[in-house]
């Protein structure tokens, strides 16, 4: 790099020690407002990884009972009739509904112990005990959050209160630690047999059932997905879901919720710009003064232009930083206050639920850029006007 | 030398408030030599400084440097020119607060292609000349008016331009520090360079080698 060039780009960051009011007050709005942006998009990333990973080891479809629009539980002499279906490889009836210990609503799965379709072993990874078996029967294996939760541990006796209010005993068998919070946190699994005896499902009855495709070529994948789901659909009292569907209301759900704090932060943001460009007029005078000064010294228009754009760079990567780190620090170590339950909208059923950490390439150079070009903007608009001005003018203004 | 053509100044224009600032200035200053512009203040003084020297776009007529018509230069080469050749100090100082004396001096230097570090040493050498050797890291506010206006003339002479212009460099300094800052200016004619003053101090007028007199923005 040249000296010349040198010389500018230190005259630049030694103008944001010198003009110190303006640059805290726009460090700290500018903060502020992309703090609020990274935490939002921070977390969204993270629900949104989160419904990856729970959509990891879903079924391709799945088929739930309906009468008279309700959702209800379905008939598993359907199977034979899917099972026909071209594409189908094979379907599993799957158990699961909600119990409550003490206060605390928890989710259960009943497993398909015997010939299971997914590796429980990689979906549901012990981290203590033993899975349940075959020969074992009132034996759950819990998440591991749901564990601190609760303080249990394995041996232990949990009493969960079924919707008919009847108490069931289980004794602790494992605690598996999986990948998806959301899993971790709510999830307890036992047999089959006890799921469909704890809520009392009868015979040839199921809460639902998973329906896994023959493996093709990824690129056909889709087609013969949906070729199975309407033909399925045909069937009376079903209600088909996909992966893909299931994906895309994750995606519209979390997106909705994050465009609300999207307006949010834009409200914010108009709010810095005003402020930044406040602060511009505000200390105006001296810097069109500085302007004036620096143009009858011999520094031309693009050199004026090139000092305020590194100024305004720096500022605005300083911000955007702060906002990334004070980003992280709300949704990792204050678990992402307020937000966390306007984002997750369904918190309550997950009481000790942590917001999910995951943050993306993307979002970090979307949150730079809405925080660099606006300050950018309020920055060098107004010194390119006082620049494009004859310099005794300029001076003259500034004094005036 | 500098030579100017029927050079003329009206602020605003064709409004109610028009200010004939300068009308028809034909002057010459040659190289070697001081001159001197007089007049009472708001004479018109400063306004012709500042055409001379690129700072302010005439109206009407030109501005030749050594022939060339610079008036006509884009903004581009007039701040190329103003860069390479001209050195200014201003009546009302204009030293950047918050910048210690020596910084200030260093300013024209950051837009040239050279190690402004370099020129620290001459700076501060520059400073010493003008009586300011134990001030040169102070901030300029903490500097009385004498003492900031010979860090402005420090400033001007840091890249050893061919034309010094020097509004009205006497007005906020004491008599030690008039004496100095004319000194220098003395010493830059000897050395061959093209020094203009404006002034409404009479006696200075009389230590010049030519005088200008304005009055209502008309050369006399």
């Amino acid at each position: 790099m040249s000296y010349r060039y040198r010389n500018l780009l230190s005259y630049a960051l030694n103008c944001i020690q010198r003009y110190r009011t303006r640059t805290i007050v726009i460090l700290v709005c500018l903060t502020i407002s992309s703090g609020l942006f990274a935490s939002v998009i921070i977390l969204k990333d993270g629900l949104v990884r989160e419904g990856q990973l729970s959509l990891k080891y879903a079924p391709d479809i799945t088929v739930q009972g309906v009468i008279s629009g309700r959702p209800s539980y379905v008939e598993t002499r359907i199977t034979e009739r899917i099972q026909t279906i071209w594409g189908v490889e094979r379907i599993v009836e799957r158990i699961w509904g909600y119990g409550n210990i003490g206060n605390t609503l928890i989710v259960i799965i009943g497993v398909q112990l015997e010939n299971p379709v997914t590796d429980l072993d990689s979906t549901y990874p012990l981290e203590s005990g033993s899975f349940l078996s075959a020969q074992q029967s009132n034996a759950v294996v819990i998440g591991k959050a749901v564990a601190e939760l609760l303080g249990a541990k394995v041996g232990d006796h949990l009493s969960i209160v079924s919707e008919s209010n009847q108490v069931h005993q289980y004794s602790v068998l494992g605690v598996f630690n999986s990948e998806s919070a959301i899993i971790n946190a709510d999830t307890i699994l036992m047999s089959n047999d006890d799921a469909r005896s704890f809520f009392n499902i009868p015979a040839g009855k199921a809460t639902d059932l998973l329906v896994y495709t023959e493996e093709v070529n990824p690129a056909l994948y889709e087609l013969q997905v949906n070729f199975v789901a309407r033909e399925i659909s045909e069937l009376p009292n079903v209600r088909v879901v996909t992966k893909d569907i299931i994906a895309n209301a994750q995606e519209t759900t979390y997106g909705a919720r994050s465009g609300f704090f999207s307006i949010v932060w834009y409200l914010v943001l108009i709010s810095v710009a005003v402020v930044a460009f406040n602060q511009t007029v505000v200390v105006g005078h001296e810097s069109k003064f500085e302007i004036g000064l620096l143009k009858a010294l011999g520094f031309s228009t693009s050199d004026i232009i090139l000092i305020r754009l590194v100024e305004a760079t720096v500022l605005g990567l300083i911000a955007g930083s702060l906002g990334i780190i004070s980003g992280i620090f709300n949704i990792v170590v204050l678990n992402a206050p307020i937000l966390r339950d306007v984002m997750l909208g369904w918190a309550t059923l997950y009481p000790s639920f942590r917001a999910p950490f995951s943050i993306r390439l993307q979002s970090v150079l979307l949150t730079y850029t809405i925080t660099v070009v606006p300050v950018i903007f309020t920055t060098v608009v107004p010194s390119w006007l006082n620049a494009t001005v004859d310099p005794d003018i300029a001076m003259r203004g500034a004094r005036a | 030398m500098i030579q100017t053509e029927n050079l003329t100044k009206i602020y605003n224009k064709g409004k109610p408030n028009q200010v004939q600032a300068i009308v028809d200035a034909n002057i010459t200053a040659r190289d070697g030599e001081i001159t001197v512009f007089t007049g009472p203040s708001g004479c018109g003084k400063t306004t012709l400084m500042s055409m001379i020297g690129l700072l302010l776009s005439p109206t009407m007529g030109r501005v030749l440097i050594d022939g060339n018509n610079v008036s006509d230069y884009s903004e581009q080469w007039k701040a190329v020119f103003r860069r390479e050749n001209m050195g200014y100090i201003f009546q009302h100082i204009n030293l950047l607060p918050n910048l210690n004396a020596v910084d200030n001096v260093l300013m024209p230097l950051l837009c040239h292609n050279v190690n402004v570090e370099e020129h620290r040493g001459p700076a501060l050498e520059l400073l010493r000349d003008l009586g300011l050797g134990d001030r040169s890291h102070f901030k300029v506010e903490n500097l009385s008016g004498g003492e900031q206006q010979r860090v402005s003339v420090a400033r001007a002479l840091i890249t050893e331009p061919k034309i010094i212009i020097a509004d009205e460099p006497l007005t906020f300094v004491d008599e030690a520090s008039a004496k100095t800052i004319m000194d220098h200016l003395f010493k830059l004619r000897d050395e061959g360079k093209t020094v203009l003053i404006s002034t409404h101090v009479s006696n200075l007028a009389r230590l010049a080698d030519q005088t200008v007199s304005i009055q209502n923005g008309k050369i006399f």
